[in-house]
């Protein structure tokens, strides 16, 4: 919504010149603005006079002033989003007091200014994909997409894996909340992408650095929010459709949206997508075995009232990737000869294009179940529980002797639940929240029962893990100043049961126990400067107790080509990060830098060791899981320029520092520096143009000996995009085209693990169509 | 006032997505995968004789855990062998032939012997795959002046790529199922 704030001295109305002599303008009228029901005051709301040119605001005590009226009878009107407008007739001869009551309307419009309240109560640094910039990365990957985000990388696995980085870290350090939920799969493998499918969201938030207050163990790095709209208030029925084509890989994706609801606050929608592609090519060759089919839908439905409310989701998400047959290795040999080969061997990389997917592939489902309701008594705030079950099923099949079944998998159940009480205003300037949470896992590697495993080749035992946090954050709001502390406390059991010999005879089983706890905190103050020009500062801490592959795993990581161990004594981690944020929003400029820095006390990583170990197939690099205190520094800063009124100049730099500090040494796997930059032009029939660039530098700080392969070299790839929105029966289409790798550049990306074995992906070009109804 | 004809085909189509999505995921349990080869021995019997000599790699407890055992091999000067391979996975009681199991997909499977120094040992292949490609389960072995070196014994597995046969009777394609080295005295 956009106000137009008019300061005019005296000002003559035609209307009332009646009187045929100069009338008294230095009159003034002044009241609070209260809620109805509950006398609270409401900041915020603009006041105004009908056919006036001059308005105000109620400040954070619901008081306002509105000056420099002239005598007269007027109509006074007071307005928020979320409240009844309120016009009221007024008299005015000097100074009248004239109090507004809002009475929060039934349109339950107000639930969005909630929700929109509840991301922004925050002083970390965020940024935002939604509306344009979402949808030109639609029928990309979660990790893809989140690219687009300065300071945010991926850790790729090929073309079809793809995880975030933000701020060099990745994930069991970066928490995915989708539609509310901790994401619950197995996060650990860093060939394990987030099973998210991000049609399912309209707006997709990052939070970059430790949130660990509000949202417990694991959030060191940052959180990503995968937030769809709130359920239709309206009656009749609305949606859209997206479909997608890339050219390499020949990939397509439908994704289809129906939502209705009806005016006594019952809403519905569903949603669904389906994507299929074949095997990718790189500048030169193309890539055996590549291809991705996904199949997700999500239903939801809801009801809600003024005062209470409850709604229902359900989700599922399936895809069956193809991993590239190139990467697969037996022993270090075999990575030696990829290593030293220029290019992967010719059966590796076919003349014919295929959408097969052989061996080795994975195959994943995750469901999603969640149930929210709130209750907003008269005075006491709102109170919300969200209760959700989660299942991720996911199958890994290698290239094995007998090819009949998979390797490792992995069932895992999560079930979670939040108590949140937000409060209402208490000495007129705090709000706040209290919240409980809980969450039930139990992960399945091997036999039907969580106690009986089977097999000790799996890559982690089972396992049973119960966590329970309880938290408090307050928010003091003043003209200025925001300012924000928060302080939770979080538990954590893990039990393990692991088949004690290899020998398939033994029954023998050797559970473990283990329990961990700590106090997390956060303070935060965004102070105003003035209008457009906002400082925020940030301190939080965020603790992570070592998950079951770092304590417990054994055995040659295929993939990589190392053997792997865990460390049964490791300790949880923990992040203290603090980060300064300057934003500015001028006419024609907009500047954001955002200074950071994360030390991780107990920072836990795979540490090459001196010895070698010997195995079936041959002898292989010893990694061990090690802990080391570790401070990640650096900086995101971006500007956006307009340089003329349609063309607009971005800009973006993510700079990135890391260090061992324990043993002054570099640490491995930390996306190298990148920089950004685009130029658009906005053609007046709703058309755009623009071209980009983008470099990523080399990342020269590596130790020697922490990786088979020094890093790759820097790379530069342009892009170019266009678009138009056009109008349909009454309705709009949304066309664009958008080539990346423009010109067919051959490069290999640091994190993306497949490097040893092939270049990166060579030009795409997508078209995509979005048609609203 | 809203296009419900389309709204219709929208729904049927998200309808058709979900049944077409949400029963396909085999639950059941299969056999555990329990892919091990713990335990490789070459037996090599001298030319017209019954007598052989054995050489095991074995690791009975797989990767990690306790380091696999590596015998010594140890053979006459100017003799010829009938070289033979066998295969255990000796973790699951009774063994498991994996080496029947190689023969048994012979067209994707090569053993290939690398002796230090080269001529301490020559190794003729003696069967063959459906592509008269080697396999190398079994194979003569002849020896000349006494010495000392090393016997290294991959067991390459070289399944089809995107439904093509990779397999050429080189160790190129494909990747190691098994890789061990055997100390040899040849005296």
């Amino acid at each position: 919504m956009a106000f137009r704030v008019f300061l005019g001295w005296c000002f003559f109305l035609p209307g009332l010149l009646g009187h045929g002599q100069q009338p008294d303008c230095d009159c003034t009228v002044r009241g609070r603005v209260v809620e109805r029901v509950t006398g609270q005051p409401v900041a915020g709301a603009i006041i105004y006079v009908r056919g006036g040119n001059s308005n105000t605001f109620s400040d954070s005590l619901g008081n306002y002033t509105l000056g420099n009226l002239c005598q007269g009878r007027y109509r006074l009107v007071c307005q928020l989003i979320g409240f009844d407008p309120v016009e009221v007739r007024i008299d005015l001869v000097h100074v009248l007091e004239q109090n507004v009551t809002l009475r929060e309307n039934d349109v339950h419009l107000q639930n969005v200014v909630v929700t929109a309240r509840r991301t922004q109560t925050t002083a970390q640094a965020r940024a935002e994909l939604s509306g344009d910039a979402l949808d030109r990365t639609r029928g990309q990957s979660l990790g893809e997409a989140l690219k687009a985000v300065t300071g945010v990388t991926s850790l790729q696995t090929g073309s079809t894996i793809s995880k975030p980085v933000i701020h060099g870290l990745h994930s069991n350090r970066v928490l995915i909340l989708n539609n509310g939920i901790r994401q619950e799969g197995q996060q650990w493998g860093a060939e394990h992408a987030p099973e998210v499918d991000p049609f399912v969201a309209k707006k997709i938030t990052v939070l970059k650095g430790a949130a660990g207050v509000r949202y417990g163990a694991d959030a060191l790095g940052g959180v990503v929010l995968v937030e769809p709209d709130p359920l239709p208030d309206s009656s009749g029925i609305a949606g859209e459709v997206n479909l997608v084509g890339f050219s390499n890989g020949r990939q397509g994706v439908a994704s289809g949206l129906v939502q209705g609801g009806f005016q006594n606050g019952f809403g519905w929608r569903a949603q669904g997508t389906l994507k299929r592609g074949g095997e990718v090519s790189t500048a030169t060759y193309r890539l055996v075995n590549t291809g991705i089919r996904e199949a997700n839908f999500s239903l939801a439905a809801g009801y809600r009232t003024r005062r209470a409310g409850v709604d229902g989701y359900f989700s599922q998400f399936n895809t069956l990737l193809g991993i590239f047959s190139g990467s697969h290795i037996g022993s270090t040999t075999d990575l030696n000869v990829a290593l030293q080969s220029p290019r992967p061997r010719p059966e590796y990389t076919p003349d014919q294009f295929s959408y097969r997917i052989d061996r080795p592939h994975q195959d994943v489902r995750h469901n999603l179940a969640k149930l929210r309701a709130f209750w907003r008594p008269a005075t006491q705030g709102t109170v919300t529980l969200t209760l959700a079950r989660q299942y991720n099923y996911r199958a890994e099949y290698d290239i094995s002797l007998r090819n009949t079944t998979f390797q490792q998998r992995f069932r895992l159940t999560t079930y979670t639940g939040e108590l949140l009480w937000e409060h209402s205003r208490v000495w007129k300037k705090v709000t706040g929240s209290l919240g409980l949470t809980g969450l039930l896992q139990t992960n399945l590697s091997t036999g039907q029962v969580l106690s009986l495993p089977l097999n000790r080749t799996v890559l982690i035992p089972n396992f049973r893990q119960w966590t329970s946090g309880i938290f408090a954050i307050e928010r003091l709001v003043t003209r200025r100043w925001e300012l924000e502390a928060g302080l939770r406390y979080d538990t954590r059991h893990l039990q393990t049961f692991q088949k004690t010999l290899t020998i398939a005879s033994s029954n023998e089983v050797t559970e473990t126990n283990r329990f961990n706890h700590t106090i997390s905190g956060t303070v935060g103050a965004i102070y105003t400067l003035r209008e457009g020009l906002t400082f925020r500062f940030h301190a939080g801490s965020a603790w992570r107790p070592p998950n079951v592959s770092e304590l417990y795993s054994e055995g040659v990581h295929h993939g990589s080509a190392t053997y792997e161990e865990g460390d049964a004594q490791l300790q949880p981690e923990t992040a203290w990060n603090t980060a300064l944020t300057a934003n500015y929003a001028g006419k024609r400029t907009a500047l954001e830098l955002n200074l950071y820095r994360n030390f991780i006390q107990n920072y836990m990583y795979l540490s090459p060791q001196e010895s070698v170990r010997l195995t079936v197939r041959g002898a292989f690099p010893y990694f061990k899981y090690t802990q080391v205190d570790a401070t990640f520094r650096g900086f995101d800063a971006s500007a956006s320029v307009l340089l003329t009124p349609r063309l607009t100049l971005t800009s973006k730099y993510a700079f990135l520092r890391v260090r061992d500090v324990r043993n002054d040494r570099f640490l491995v796997n930390i996306p190298a520096n990148r920089w950004e930059n685009s130029l658009r032009y906005e053609f007046p029939n709703r058309a755009y143009l623009s071209l980009g660039h983008l470099l990523v530098a080399r990342q020269t700080r590596v130790e020697p000996g922490s990786d088979f392969a020094p890093p790759p070299p820097a790379y530069w790839l342009w892009n170019a995009s266009t678009g138009i929105i056009l109008p349909v029966a009454g309705h709009s289409l949304n066309l664009n085209l958008d080539v990346s790798n423009l010109f067919n550049v051959a490069y290999r990306e640091y994190l993306n693990r497949f490097r040893y074995f092939a270049n990166d992906l060579g030009r795409n070009a997508s078209l995509r169509a979005k048609w609203s109804f | 006032m809203m296009p419900t004809k389309r709204s219709r085909i929208l729904v049927l189509l998200l309808t058709a997505a979900v049944a077409v999505t949400s029963c396909k995921k085999n639950e059941e349990e299969p056999v555990e995968p329990n892919e091990l080869i713990t335990t490789v021995t070459l037996t090599f019997t001298e030319v017209g004789m019954t007598t052989s000599r054995t050489v095991t790699w074995k690791d009975a407890d797989g990767d990690g855990g306790a380091a696999p055992t590596v015998g010594k091999l140890s053979l006459s000067p100017n003799k010829t062998y009938a070289l033979s391979v066998a295969i255990l996975d000796e973790s699951k009681s009774p063994a498991s032939n994996v080496g029947e199991e190689v023969a048994a997909e012979k067209d994707e499977h090569l053993i290939v012997y690398t002796p230090t120094p080269a001529n301490l040992l020559t190794v003729t292949i003696t069967d063959k795959d459906s592509r008269t490609l080697p396999v190398v389960l079994s194979a003569t072995a002849v020896t000349t002046a006494a010495g000392t070196g090393k016997l290294q014994v991959v067991l390459r597995h070289q399944p089809p790529v995107g439904g093509k046969d990779v397999k050429d009777g080189t160790p190129g394609p494909g990747s190691t199922d098994f890789d061990g080295t055997f100390e040899v005295e040849i005296k």
